[in-house]
C-alpha cells in the first residue's frame, strides 16, 4: 500500500468553496478555525486566475512533526499524519514549519489562550477509540475507518480536489494532463517546478 | 596615566565583544543552518514594510501559489526551531552546561568575599522599599518566565498535556506583566548612566557607579530584556494573524528566532546575578532583602555607594 494524498487540479478548482463547506459541516469545525482553504492568485485577471484548495498535505517529512516539542504528530502507516490534542500545549510551533499553513488554533488572541491545534486529518479521527463520541469531539469525523474518502473530496463539483492511494491519484492526474495534452513526462511540474524555478 | 587609559578603561568592553565575536564566528559559521543572506535581506524588505518574504518575483505560477497560501522560504528563517526542534531540546544543555562553568571558573579564582562585620547593628539603608519591591517582582517574574519558558522547549520531557500548555499560557501572560518590570529594573539598576548621574535626583535615586565589567551585564541584561520584551509582545498581538494572513508569517518566524535567542543569552545575565548575589560576597542577599546593609560591608565591598549615599545625607 502506498500513501494517502490529496491532489488539488487548479486546471478545475473554480474557487467554489465547496471544499471548505463540506470539512466544516462534517466536523462541526468553529468559526475561526478552517482546515481547508481556497487561495486564489492573479484574481480577476483573464486567463490567468487559479485557484487551489489546500489543507494538510500528510506529507511523508513531516515539518510539523520535527518541530512539535511534545512530539504529539504521529504518522499512520498510510501516512496520514494525526495529531493528539491531549498532549498538545497550543504552541503555534508546528504553524511556524508548515509549509502549507495547515494547522489552527480556535482562539487565537491576546493573553496566550489559543487552544490546542486543530488541522485536517484526512478524515481518519485521532487517537481517541475509533469512532467514539470523544473522537469525534475531538477530532470529527473518521470516514476512513468506515472506508469512505474525505468529505472535501468527495463534495467537490468539478472533481478538481481528488484524495486517496498517492498510486490511483497518480494515475488520475495523469490521465487527465494526457487529455488535456501537456506532456508532464517533459515538463517538471510540483515541487519539482518549484524548485526549478529558484 | 595616558597610555592606560584606552586598554584599562575599555577592557571590559573589547574581551566582551571579542568573546562573543569568536562564539559567534563559530556558530554562525558552523553550527546554524539559517540562511543569512535571506535573513539579512529579509530584514531590509521588512523594515520598509514589506514582511511578506518574497524577496523576488515568483518565477512560475506554483510559486505564487505557494507565496499566497504560506509565505516564501519557509525553512531559510529559524531553521533550528522549526526543523531541528528533537535536536535543540538535546544540545540547548551544551549552552548551559559552559554558562555555568564560566561561575565556576570565576569562583575557583575568586572565591568568596566575606567582609569583616564588627558592629552588625551600624547600618545604612541603600535599598529604598520601591527598589526592592521592582527587584523581587523581577526576580520571581524572571524565574517564572524561565521555568514556563523552557517548559515549551523541553516539552519531549514533559510529553506536555494540560499542565505544561498552562504553564505556556502563563508566559505569555507574565511575559506581558514583565515589560513594566523590567524597564523600571533597567533604570534602577543603570546607576551611572553618563546624563543621569549629573542629575541629583539620579544620584539620590541611584548610588554607587559600575566597574566596566559590570556595566557590560547591565547593558546586555538591557538590550536582551528588550528583544525578549519586544518580541514577545509582538507575537502575541501581531495582526492580522500569521494563521490567516500568509504575509506575516515569516515576520513570525523571525520573531520566535529572535526570543529563543534572546532567551538563552540572558540566562548568562540572570546566572550572573544569582552568582553575584548569592555566591560572591557574604551578605549581599541580605541585604537585597532588607534593604540595608552594615556600614562596614559598604566600606569594605562598595565604598563608592557609601560615598554617594553620603554626599546625598542618606549615611
Ligand atoms: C526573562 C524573560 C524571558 C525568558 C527567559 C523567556 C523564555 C522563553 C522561551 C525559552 C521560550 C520557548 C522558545 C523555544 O523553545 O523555542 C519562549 C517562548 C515565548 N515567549 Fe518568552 N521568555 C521571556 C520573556 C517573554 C516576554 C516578556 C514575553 C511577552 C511579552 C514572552 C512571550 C513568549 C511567547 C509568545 C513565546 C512563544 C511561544 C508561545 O506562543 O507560547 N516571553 N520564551
Ligand atoms: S500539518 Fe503541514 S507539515 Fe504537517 S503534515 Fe500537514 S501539511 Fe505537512
Ligand atoms: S501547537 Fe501543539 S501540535 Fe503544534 S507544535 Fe505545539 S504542541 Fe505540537
Amino acid at each position: 500500500m502506498s500513501r494517502m494524498k490529496f491532489y488539488c487540479d487548479d486546471y478545475r478548482c473554480i474557487d467554489c468553496n465547496g471544499c471548505v463547506v463540506a470539512c466544516k459541516e462534517a466536523h462541526e469545525i468553529p468559526v475561526g478555525v478552517n482546515r481547508r482553504r481556497v487561495i486564489t492568485i492573479n484574481e480577476g485577471i483573464e486567463g490567468k486566475q487559479k485557484s487551489l484548495s489546500v489543507a494538510c498535505m500528510h506529507c511523508s517529512d513531516a515539518p510539523c512533526q520535527k518541530v512539535c516539542p511534545t512530539d504529539c504528530f504521529y504518522i499512520r502507516t498510510d501516512g496520514i499524519v494525526l495529531h493528539d490534542k491531549d498532549k498538545c500545549i497550543g504552541c503555534g510551533y508546528c504553524l511556524y514549519a508548515c509549509p502549507f499553513g495547515a494547522p489552527q488554533f480556535g482562539h487565537e488572541g491576546i493573553f496566550g489562550v489559543k487552544g490546542v491545534m486543530d488541522k485536517c486529518t484526512f478524515c481518519a479521527g485521532g487517537p481517541d477509540e475509533t469512532l467514539s463520541e470523544n473522537e469525534f469531539e475531538h477530532y470529527g469525523q473518521n470516514r476512513i475507518a468506515e472506508g469512505k474518502i474525505p468529505m472535501c473530496a468527495s463534495m467537490c463539483s468539478t472533481k478538481a480536489l481528488i484524495a486517496g492511494d498517492a498510486s490511483e491519484v497518480d494515475k488520475i492526474y495523469e490521465y487527465r494532463t494526457a487529455k488535456r495534452g501537456d506532456n508532464t513526462s517533459l515538463k517538471p511540474y510540483g515541487w519539482e517546478a518549484y524548485n526549478n524555478g529558484k | 596615566m595616558e597610555s592606560k587609559t584606552f586598554w584599562e578603561c575599555n577592557k571590559a568592553y573589547i574581551l566582551t565583544a571579542l568573546g562573543l565575536g569568536v562564539v559567534g564566528f563559530v556558530f554562525v559559521g558552523f553550527l546554524m543552518i539559517m540562511d543569512w543572506g535571506y535573513l539579512i535581506q529579509y530584514t531590509m524588505h521588512a523594515l520598509i514594510g514589506d514582511t511578506s518574504g518574497v524577496l523576488t518575483a515568483p518565477a512560475s505560477e506554483l510559486e505564487q501559489m505557494v507565496n499566497a497560501a504560506f509565505g516564501p522560504a519557509y525553512n531559510s528563517v529559524a531553521p533550528e526551531i522549526i526543523r531541528a526542534s528533537n535536536e535543540r531540546q538535546e544540545y540547548i544543555w551544551y549552552v548551559f552546561f559552559a554558562e555555568i562553568m564560566i561561575f565556576v571558573f570565576l569562583y575557583i579564582k575568586n572565591g568568596r568575599v566575606t567582609p569583616t562585620i564588627t558592629r552588625p547593628n551600624d547600618t545604612v539603608q541603600v535599598l529604598t522599599s520601591f527598589q526592592r519591591a521592582v527587584i523581587w517582582l523581577n526576580i520571581g517574574m524572571i524565574s517564572i518566565l524561565v521555568l514556563t519558558g523552557f517548559n515549551i522547549t523541553w516539552g519531549l520531557r514533559s510529553e506536555g498535556g494540560d499542565i505544561p500548555r498552562i504553564l505556556r499560557e502563563f508566559h505569555e501572560l507574565t511575559g506581558l506583566a514583565w515589560i513594566g518590570v523590567w524597564l523600571v529594573f533597567t533604570v534602577i539598576a543603570a546607576k551611572d548612566m553618563k546624563g543621569w548621574r549629573k542629575n541629583s535626583t539620579f544620584r539620590h535615586f541611584l548610588p554607587g557607579s559600575f566597574k566596566p565589567s559590570k556595566r557590560v551585564i547591565w547593558f546586555f541584561y538591557a538590550a536582551m530584556g528588550a528583544a525578549l520584551c519586544f518580541s514577545g509582545a509582538m507575537i502575541i498581538t501581531l495582526h492580522p494573524s500569521s494563521l490567516t494572513h500568509a504575509d506575516v508569517i515569516q515576520f513570525r518566524r523571525v520573531l520566535l528566532y529572535l526570543h529563543f535567542g534572546a532567551s538563552v543569552l540572558i540566562m548568562f545575565f540572570i546566572l550572573d546575578f544569582v552568582y553575584a548575589s548569592a555566591v560572591s560576597v557574604k551578605g549581599y542577599l541580605k541585604g537585597l532583602w532588607s534593604g540595608n546593609y552594615p556600614r562596614e560591608y559598604l566600606e569594605q565591598v562598595a565604598p563608592d555607594v557609601l560615598e554617594d549615599l553620603k554626599k546625598a545625607g542618606r549615611a
